[in-house]
């Protein structure tokens, strides 16, 4: 594992992938993506997974930095995002969404450093936990004591699906500086009912409804994917998936 | 806004810092079996009360130091604190309360005459290790409800405390908790009977005064079925460089359909502005809603304290049970604070509420650390969490750590915290009306804290306005 610096007034976009068909990609041709395609037939037991997400994301002045973590169902993994906001102006935008269904342990770590005044920084995650699964995120934003005019949002929304799943969330504040602007917000819900009276009195069958609430519920995440045929590509695949989660409920 | 108006806003004095002087009785320093066994001795407590203590003792020995706040808590040694200290008794009075502590209780405005009393306010006063006098024992007795000193009752109603002493926070739940097993000195003892509603306030006033010593004191509250009391706490400690060494218990029961309203009005002396002397305080509370239907609403005002560890809780047992914690935390000069709360959902649709609002200043820490945890079984519970944090002055700190836990599918946790300044346009709009910077200041405070503040007791919620503008006193800048 490297590091990753967005160098002063560079943009960088970065989607990884973890799971899937290998729908991956990036755009630097050196970082293959940790795409371990499912196997078809859908075994139940969940494939490891190694990332090839940065040791360390260091933005440096004016230089924005935006990815997007995709976990597909059958991984298990351990995603860890260490984010230093070190120039001013610099900023910083993770997008996570996963899905899971079956045995999957899926871990998501995230420390978002801002050390110098001027920066901000947006996380949001958002997951499905169904099966047997076990989903732990813990995402912290450090705030030094100069960072002045930082903006800092960070957002984890997760939705139960079944009776042995398990969401464990620790989204905290460490804020050293006063003139601030940071706020979390965390969620372990399950899927509204009346939304899904709503869809099937209009004639959508239930599969359908808990399929568009799901797939509705990712895709604030999924938006910031920038070519479209990619994003397209990466939805399709979420659909599916989720059908089949539905289909073995 | 200008620094000194901020800086004078935080130095505000201590008011509550003087020392009475009265013939105290001391044991000597230190912390073994033996005294333990002299302390036991002293309360004339029965065989399985000590055998209690020594067996907290025991395990307090091999127990580590809980390390996990975000707290810099220098070395304590606990054989250099002397564990019990008590206002010697007149000997040609001995039913009458000492003159000069009764003046100290009028100075705090805690009067101990029910005839001067606040109207419908029962106190139980308790000066550094013992109970100096409960009011309204007899018209509380009345209607069969215990209002007493932990001593008393240890004597007079042993069934009921052996009943419930330590079922909620056993001998060996923490550290400090297993200390105070220990060494615990005085404290609360409430009862109220099935299908009582308690008519007047119950409070406790805890008061230390000896240097050298520390408090621990222990608080019993047990509501059966279908009862309903409101529990108040004040404590006030004289200004001194040393630190002091705070560790009560309190645990709370609560029964089918019955409902405990506890509030506290926390302010211990915090040190003064270079951070010299305070009292520490790391307390255990923790309730449960044990029967179905039944109700726990923990308010919390922390001003004072050089250090807080605080983690008032509750488990959530019965069905359709229903718990509250409104907290305002403020931090000033050198304080450091990490507080907050446990909701532990086990019993189906039962429901939780947590409001905190944390206040730093000067180069003070304030920490919010929270636990909601959804249990398999806990159907259809719901939690709702709003931790906002002020900051007041680029030198402070405000943390915040929730942990939040759900393995039930229907049960929905929702948690938001937010960081921010008193904005440069709230002040300026205060200006421009002819409101001062300190009061645009405390206006802004009060109004940020007021979801919290009103739902203290009356006789409370106006000590608190106060004590909060007097906290951030100098704290504007």
């Amino acid at each position: 594992m490297e590091d990753l610096i967005v160098t002063r007034c560079s943009k960088v976009h970065r989607i990884y992938v973890l799971g899937g068909r290998g729908t991956c990609c990036s755009d630097d041709p050196r970082l293959p993506g940790g795409r371990h395609p499912l196997a078809e037939g859908g075994t139940s037991s969940p494939q490891s997974s190694t990332t090839t997400i940065p040791q360390q994301i260091v933005v440096e002045g004016d230089a924005k930095v935006d990815m997007v973590v995709l976990v597909y169902p059958g991984v298990n993994c351990d995603v860890k995002l260490d984010v230093h906001l070190v120039g001013e102006g610099a900023e910083a935008n993770i997008y996570g969404a996963y899905v899971c269904g079956g045995d999957e342990k899926v871990k998501i770590t995230v420390d978002m450093h801002h050390k110098v005044p001027h920066c901000n920084s947006r996380q949001l995650f958002k997951g499905i936990a169904g099966g047997r699964s076990r989903v732990d995120f813990y995402g912290k934003i450090i705030v030094a004591q100069d960072a002045q005019k930082t903006e800092a949002y960070q957002e984890n929304h997760n939705i139960l699906l079944s009776e042995d799943a398990k969401v464990d969330t620790k989204p905290q504040l460490e804020i050293y500086a006063d003139d601030v602007k940071c706020s979390h917000g965390a969620t372990i819900g399950r899927l509204n009912e009346e939304e899904q009276f709503y869809m099937r009195s209009r004639g959508i069958s239930l599969e359908d409804a808990k399929v568009l609430q799901m797939i509705s519920f990712i895709a604030p995440v999924l938006e910031n994917i920038q070519d479209e045929a990619q994003r397209e590509s990466i939805a399709a695949e979420f659909e599916s998936d989720i059908r089949n989660i539905i289909r073995g409920l | 806004m200008s620094k000194e108006i901020l800086d004078s806003i935080a130095d505000k004095e201590y008011e509550h810092g003087f020392v009475t002087d009265v013939e105290q009785e001391f044991i000597p320093k230190g912390l073994n079996e033996d005294i333990i066994r002299l302390i036991s001795a002293k309360k004339e407590e029965p065989e399985w009360m000590l055998e209690f203590r020594l067996e907290a003792f025991r395990r307090w020995q091999k127990m580590p130091l809980p390390k996990w706040a975000h707290l810099d808590i220098p070395e304590i040694d606990f054989q250099d604190i002397i564990y019990y200290a008590a206002p010697k008794k007149d000997a040609d009075r001995p039913k009458e309360i000492d003159p000069e502590l009764e003046k100290t209780f009028d100075k705090l405005g805690i009067p101990l005459h029910e005839r001067a009393a606040l109207a419908g306010v029962a106190v139980d006063a308790v000066f550094d290790s013992v109970s100096v006098t409960t009011t309204f024992r007899s018209a509380l007795a009345e209607k069969g409800i215990i209002f007493c000193s932990f001593s008393e009752a240890v004597k007079e109603h042993p069934d009921l405390v052996r009943k419930y002493l330590a079922s909620v926070v056993p001998v060996g739940d923490n550290f400090y908790a297993a200390l105070n097993s220990a060494v615990f000195s005085d404290g609360s003892f409430v009862y109220i009977p099935k299908g009582v509603r308690c008519p007047m306030e119950l409070s406790s006033y805890f008061r230390i005064n000896a240097a050298g010593t520390g408090q621990f004191e222990r608080t019993l509250i047990v509501a059966d079925e279908g009862s309903y009391v409101s529990y108040m706490e004040g404590c006030t400690a004289p200004m001194r460089d040393e630190n002091q060494l705070h560790a009560a218990v309190v645990e709370i029961i609560v029964e089918k359909d019955a409902e405990v309203k506890y509030s506290t009005v926390q302010n211990w002396y915090p040190g003064d502005k270079e951070g010299r002397g305070g009292i520490y305080n790391f307390v255990t509370k923790r309730g449960i809603c044990k029967g179905s239907g039944s109700h726990l609403s923990w308010t919390q005002v922390e001003t004072g304290s050089a250090i807080t560890w605080k983690y008032p809780s509750t488990i959530l047992k019965g069905d359709n049970s229903s718990s509250e914690f409104y907290s305002v935390a403020v931090t000033n000069n050198f304080q450091q604070a990490d507080t907050g709360t446990k909701m532990i959902h086990i019993g189906r649709n039962t429901r939780s509420r947590i409001v905190s609002k944390g206040i730093s200043a000067g180069r003070s820490q304030n920490s919010y650390r929270g636990l909601v945890k959804m249990l398999p079984g806990a159907d259809n519970a719901r939690n709702f969490s709003q931790c906002d944090s002020l900051l007041i002055g680029d030198r402070c700190g405000a943390h915040t750590f929730p942990y939040i836990e759900n393995a039930n599918k229907t049960a929905v946790v929702e948690h938001e915290a937010t960081t921010s300044k008193i904005s440069e346009d709230q002040l300026f709009y205060c200006n421009q009306r002819g409101i001062c910077p300190e009061e645009a200041v405390g206006l802004i405070v009060n109004g940020y804290a007021r979801e919290v503040l009103s739902k203290l007791p009356m006789e409370f919620a106006v000590e608190a306005q106060k004590l909060l503008q007097v906290s951030l006193e100098g704290s504007v800048g």
